[in-house]
């Protein structure tokens, strides 16, 4: 019991950056169909962004989570509007957009690589005091993540399920031909669909670097690996399943860390998603037979 | 020549032969049954391992320095540890096929692919005991040595082993070769082209996208363990998914489903990847500048690639059917 | 040749299938049979369930309940592959060539069974699977002949027309001699020439024997080609009969004007 209260807690804050993180990768595949695998380098980008604020313009961290979060809005838009789109009008397969994702996360990278060199870079901040609660320890920085992710998630909820927008998003990402067909602008739609992911992606890869303290040029797409464990464990697509696997991952692989040799995390998360894979293809969430995921 | 130069020349010509192997293998995968396997890497490296352990002595013996710590070790002989390499590459192939394989859609496919790469060079990472962790394995002992009475790191030697890998890729050329040209070649691409309809034809398409996911994992395997045969080393480094990439650029370049334009697309893209630092001025000042710039321009080449011409260098060939007459004119008697 | 249904027992009888999706039901207990020797039509609004149950016959969707027999055999489960090597081949509402493989290869991925597709086969080489691929091309240049289509033998597929693009599709379920045709909308966004032309194919057929079941929309064709005809509605079987007779019927008028 000693060290499950503890792992739990770290277990949460874990699990808010993965949900925040997951929420924005699973809606671009939802809406948009891309898989987009520069999404970790946009995060660190965006981190990088923030961290110039921090560092060189002498902002507290936590007013450069916005503009971190406004960048990574941004150069999604930019990417999907400027790289993707004009591959998919051109008749690209699947196959090939996967590859021009994957292009665009190496060019990325590298550029971060290029300009600032492999260093590891870290925020000039403070995590805050301590706080117990319900035998758990966080440091104020964590309760804010943890904050700051429940209300990213709980005004994602409240877009997708009132709002016009996020009806003609959930329209748009199960039948956009119908959609149009409907009236809807997908255009517009799928646009602010990566405004919005990109500022979750924006928003995480900050959070992340806060929770982290340090980054490197390769700290987002090693991210990438339990961001997408997280989308398919809860249905890639479904931005609640998201958020539920965010939480089992996060969890699990705290908890097991606590118990077994903590450089296997990642191997938990390994583990859970086979065996999700195995049973049941298409994500813990009750509900969804006919995939998008799944071959027919 | 001199010496040095005919150095050069045949460990070019070896890592040349090493990764058309790759691309041959990977282009079987992706080219002809459209599999994105971006953990391609990973079977060249469970092939290299293979070799590795199987052809270094016991762990804790003297002669392998005592430092390194791995499963295995028998000191097998040259083709042996070849063949035990491509099982260990089909039977890894077909764990991972069953359980990706069989449900899910191509590009869905390609992402757990990537995550299962990335989570295996994790766990050889961290448990030290399998293949050395992070620190790889070394000292590998270069195969047949005392067989053709050739003191291993020779120039004859080189050119022995070049020799070597031209017979290996003959051998792995006809596999290929047999099987692209053949009913089977033409079901998997029409497979690539419509699962959906492939399958409304009668074929299998979880069977035989097996069948080239293993053929394919095969031979990836025989790629891996003759290059650690040669270069004596290897460690996770040389199997990050960026690896892929250069292989993915090679077949997409050279000619996806064209094994010969995959062959071009081996020496246009790894091999001058790898050779590019040599000739290229270091940029004053800053020589780490040449790697991210490398992979840059590989990543741009082939955004322009797949924008102007995504079917490579050497598409596809066309197949065309003889006109029958006689019945001779395919070849042979009836 | 095997031993086809006892005669006067449908080729097809499909009982309260039913498929659904979370909460709601594309085809909900629909029961209807396919006779030998006929082209059947099947007709409804939008919605009505007929591209699922197709789907399901065709052995492309699973249904969550009901049963499929195909000549005298249960095959409620089978998927697609295997409902082609049993003699049931279909062609899909959207265009669905093999648009990187010529007319001709596109045809002979049509022909299941082939030596050369196993492993083992493809190893042994031309010697091995040459024969058969020669009669298999044979036959398959007899299609193109027939369908106006040798002209078109090496060219890739995904460049044709979307018309010749259907023929190619008719042709390829064709080449595995099958006992029922499934067609999905052949004749959709097909312009009235060739669309005159395909009709004309699917008498000919019909009167060599082939049995077809066949969804359409435009009731010209319906009316041209069809007996019987099956109109599903909201996910069941509503009526059956000729065109002249459901015509007549005022539930299915009905279900038109509110489907």
């Amino acid at each position: 019991m000693d060290l499950f209260l503890p792992s739990l807690g770290f277990g949460l804050v874990t699990a808010s950056i993965i949900a925040l993180a997951a929420v924005g990768f699973t809606l671009q595949f939802g809406v948009t169909n891309i898989i987009n695998l520069a999404y970790g380098d946009v995060m660190t980008a965006s981190a990088m962004v923030a961290y110039i604020c921090n560092n060189g313009a002498g902002l507290n961290i936590w007013l450069c989570l916005p503009i971190g979060a406004a960048f990574g809005a941004l150069a999604s838009l930019a990417l999907n509007r400027g790289v993707f789109v004009p591959f998919i009008r051109h008749g690209a397969s699947l196959l090939t957009i996967v590859i021009v994702t994957l292009a665009c996360a190496l060019i990325i990278q590298n550029l971060l690589l290029a300009i600032w060199g492999p260093n590891f870079f870290s925020y000039s901040m403070s995590s805050g005091r301590s706080v117990d609660a319900l035998s758990m320890t966080f440091t104020v920085a964590q309760l804010a993540i943890m904050g700051i992710s429940l209300a990213a998630m709980f005004a994602i909820h409240l877009l997708l399920t009132f709002s016009k927008l996020g009806k003609a998003m959930r329209a748009t990402a199960s039948n956009a031909a119908l959609a149009r067909s409907c009236g809807i602008r997908t255009e517009r739609i799928i646009d602010l669909t990566w405004l919005i992911s990109g500022a979750l992606c924006g928003l995480s890869g900050v959070v992340l670097v806060i929770n982290t303290t340090s980054f490197t040029a390769g700290t987002g797409a090693g991210f990438l690996l339990v961001i997408a464990a997280a989308a398919i464990l809860g249905g890639i697509g479904r931005p609640y399943g998201a958020m539920a696997g965010a939480l089992v991952i996060g969890i699990s692989t705290e908890v097991s860390a606590a118990y077994i040799n903590p450089s296997y995390k990642d191997v938990v998360a390994f583990g859970i998603l086979v065996v999700v894979l195995l049973i049941r293809p298409q994500g813990i969430l009750p509900g969804s037979t006919s995939e998008k995921g799944v071959t027919t | 020549m001199s010496t040095a130069y005919q150095f050069y020349i045949s460990s070019l010509l070896i890592y040349f032969g090493v990764d058309i192997l790759a691309c041959w293998g990977l282009n079987l995968q992706i080219g002809v049954a459209g599999i994105i396997n971006f953990a391609f890497v990973l079977f060249q490296a469970a092939g290299a391992y293979t070799a590795a352990v199987l052809t270094l002595g016991p762990a804790v013996s003297p002669a392998n320095g005592g430092f390194q710590s791995y499963i295995g070790g028998a000191n097998l002989p040259f083709p042996l540890s070849l063949l035990a390499a491509a099982l260990v590459g089909a039977l890894l192939s077909l764990v991972v096929g069953v359980i990706a394989l069989r449900r899910l859609r191509a590009d869905y496919l390609a992402l757990v692919m990537l995550v299962v790469s990335q989570i295996a060079v994790n766990v050889v990472q961290n448990q030290n005991n399998l293949f050395n962790g992070s620190a790889g394995l070394s000292l590998v002992p270069e195969p047949l040595t005392d067989v053709v009475h050739l003191a291993p790191l020779s120039l004859a030697y080189q050119w022995f082993y070049a020799g070597l890998t031209a017979v290996i890729c003959l051998i792995v050329y006809f596999f290929v070769h047999q099987i692209t040209g053949s009913p089977l070649g033409r079901a998997l691409r029409a497979i690539r082209d419509n699962e959906q309809a492939a399958a409304a034809c009668g074929k299998n398409v979880f069977l035989l996208r097996m069948i080239a996911f293993v053929v394919g994992g095969a031979i990836a395997a025989i790629s891996g363990a003759m290059l650690v045969l040669f270069i004596g080393t290897w460690a996770p480094s040389a199997w990050l998914y960026p690896e892929t990439f250069v292989l993915l650029g090679a077949v997409v370049i050279g000619g996806g489903g064209n094994n010969f334009g995959v062959m071009v697309g081996a020496l246009l893209v790894p091999v001058a990847f790898l050779e590019a630092p040599r000739y290229l001025p270091a940029i004053p000042g800053h020589p780490e500048l040449i790697e991210p710039l490398e992979w840059i321009i590989t990543a741009l080449l082939m955004l322009l690639f797949l924008w102007f011409r995504p079917e490579g260098i050497f598409p596809e060939r066309r197949r065309r059917f003889p006109r029958s007459a006689p019945a001779r004119d395919l070849g042979g008697p009836v | 040749m095997t031993a086809g249904p006892s005669p006067g027992a449908p080729l097809l009888r499909v009982s309260n299938l039913r498929r659904s999706y979370g909460g709601v039901h594309a085809v909900d207990g629909a029961s209807f049979e396919v006779r030998p020797g006929t082209i059947t039509g099947l007709i409804g609004p939008n919605g009505a369930g007929k591209s699922t149950a197709i789907g399901m016959i065709a052995g492309a969707i699973v249904p969550s309940d009901g049963i499929i027999e195909f000549a005298e055999r249960q095959v409620t489960r089978d998927p697609a592959y295997q409902m082609a090597r049993r003699g049931l081949t279909r062609t899909f509402q959207l265009s669905s060539e093999f648009a990187k493989l010529t007319v001709l290869e596109n045809l002979l991925i049509g022909a299941p069974g082939q030596r050369g597709e196993s492993l083992w086969g493809a190893l042994l080489g031309k010697r091995y699977w040459r024969r058969q691929e020669r009669a298999l091309v044979e036959q398959a240049r007899d299609l193109l002949g027939r369908f106006a289509m040798t002209e078109k033998e090496e060219e890739y597929a995904g460049n044709l027309s979307g018309g010749q693009k259907r023929l190619v599709e008719i042709m390829r379920a064709l080449m595995a001699r099958p006992r029922l045709l499934l067609l999905d909308e052949p004749m959709a966004g097909v312009n009235p020439t060739l669309a005159g032309r395909i009709a004309g194919y699917l008498e000919e057929l019909r009167d060599g024997g082939l049995t077809m079941l066949m969804v359409e929309h435009e009731l010209a064709h319906v009316d041209r080609l069809c007996n019987p005809v099956i109109v599903m509605a909201q996910g069941k079987v509503l009526a059956e009969g000729t065109m002249a007779e459901l015509r007549a019927r005022r539930d299915v008028v009905d279900a038109y004007l509110v489907g």
